[in-house]
């Protein structure tokens, strides 16, 4: 995912989380302002894929389903509803 | 004169279980030799194809909603579909099925049926049958005025997914209060006799009244600005784990505001042979269902999301980014080392 496609797709993520806030591209990653925080979100080296930094703290996230729920967290704008599903690659299984 | 054909119209909010209903009735034999006309309020046309295919009985009307813009073509269709039994073009069908939005209010509908002479001179309207979501319906009903009227216009009420719903004694309370004339049953996957959902004769008991009362709600028929319809398609198909992952985010983080999703998915890991059908309901996603065919040559995966809130492109993006990086990781796992 390039910076800007990561831009978009988490600016749509804050609408659905009804959070107001600002995400601008920086270098290989964004920067997320909102509810009171400055964030920043940049790739990992695999296998990890992201980094979610703020003041203090750097936080690894494999994929972008966790951060998703990371930055959701981070920005305390509600723990969503987790679910698990299964979807078998086997017809009829 | 020749005996009018009964048209049955079923309706309920999204996600009420209409099209499993839909489906059921026509598997009895009794019922098989319906004509079905599908209303879809979407970009894409797919509840029809979720019900059955290459029948040249089976319409869908997909431009809107019958009940802002599409009533003339009701009376079109009808008719249409009943010159071309008349002329041996079809098959003859001995009734009508409509199978109406989840989101239309159905008095619009119902005036067609009930006053447009041409269409009264050879159909003739037998019930209304709403569904109501055991789970869901109470939501809907607080928060959708158009459920509120398909459940006051019901013949029939027929609640679904009961087994989902520990204890519906409010819904129920609250059905009977807006539609007390109406019997109430409730069926687990559409478990109930299409003679009991389309009963003849249980509509129009006072034409005039209902009539003039379809005539004031029609005029303020519209949908929900906020209400946006969704289509995702791809023509190569989906990786397994990045479609689980998507419905999983989608769930968690925009469950309440996601009203509906209903596709037909061709996952990378099988191939195109045999597309499988997926269903969701705000945060209730239902198992995966697979289908013995596809309905026609088209076999790129379709995906259609109502809801209420959610950003036009965030379900495009965000299965875009996981089907990336589904694909990624497999190509890094599977690379020599």
């Amino acid at each position: 995912m390039t910076p800007p496609e990561l831009r978009n797709l988490l600016a749509d993520s804050l609408a659905v989380w009804g959070v107001a806030g600002r995400i601008t591209v920086s270098g290989a990653g964004v920067v997320v302002a909102a509810a009171g925080h400055e964030l920043r979100i940049l790739p990992a080296e695999r296998p990890l894929r992201w980094w979610l930094e703020r003041p203090g703290q750097r936080r690894p996230y494999p994929g972008t389903v966790g951060l998703l729920r990371g930055l959701r967290n981070a920005l305390g704008a509600g723990d969503g509803q987790p679910v698990r599903l299964r979807v078998s690659p086997a017809a009829g299984a | 004169m020749t005996a009018r054909i009964p048209v049955g119209v079923l309706t309920g909010f999204l996600g009420a279980g209409k099209t499993t209903l839909l489906r059921r009735i026509l598997r009895d034999p009794a019922w098989a030799d319906s004509a079905v006309i599908i209303n879809e309020y979407g970009e894409v046309p797919l509840d029809h194809e979720l019900v059955a295919a290459g029948d040249e009985t089976f319409l869908s009307l997909a431009t809107g909603c019958l009940c802002c813009v599409m009533r003339s073509d009701l009376t079109e269709t009808l008719l249409g579909l009943h010159r071309r039994r008349a002329a041996g073009e079809i098959p003859p069908y001995a009734r009508v099925l409509i199978e109406t939005s989840g989101l239309a209010d159905p008095a619009p509908i119902l005036h067609a049926l009930m006053l447009e002479d041409v269409v009264t001179a050879t159909h003739a309207l037998h019930a209304v049958a709403t569904l109501v979501d055991a789970q869901h319906g109470m939501a809907a009903l607080d928060r959708h005025p158009e459920a509120q009227r398909q459940v006051l216009l019901a013949d029939r009420l027929l609640l679904t997914k009961p087994d989902l719903a520990p204890d519906t004694a409010a819904l129920e309370a609250r059905l009977h209060a807006l539609n007390p004339a109406a019997p109430m049953r409730a069926a687990i996957q559409g478990a109930v006799p299409p003679g009991w959902v389309f009963a003849a004769g249980q509509h129009a008991a006072d034409p005039a009244a209902l009539a003039a009362w379809l005539e004031q709600a029609g005029s303020a028929a519209r949908h929900s600005d906020r209400i946006a319809t969704m289509v995702i398609e791809r023509a190569a198909p989906i990786p397994a784990m990045a479609l689980t992952l998507w419905m999983q985010a989608l769930a968690e983080h925009a469950g309440p505001k996601l009203l509906r999703l209903k596709g037909l998915v061709a996952l990378a890991e099988t191939g195109t042979d045999r597309p499988a059908a997926i269903h969701a309901i705000q945060h209730v996603v239902h198992p995966l269902e697979w289908l013995e065919a596809w309905p026609s040559a088209d076999r790129r995966s379709r995906i259609v999301l109502i809801g209420q809130g959610i950003p036009r492109h965030w379900p495009a993006r965000l299965l875009a980014a996981l089907e990336a990086e589904v694909v990624e990781e497999s190509e890094r796992l599977s690379a020599p080392r």
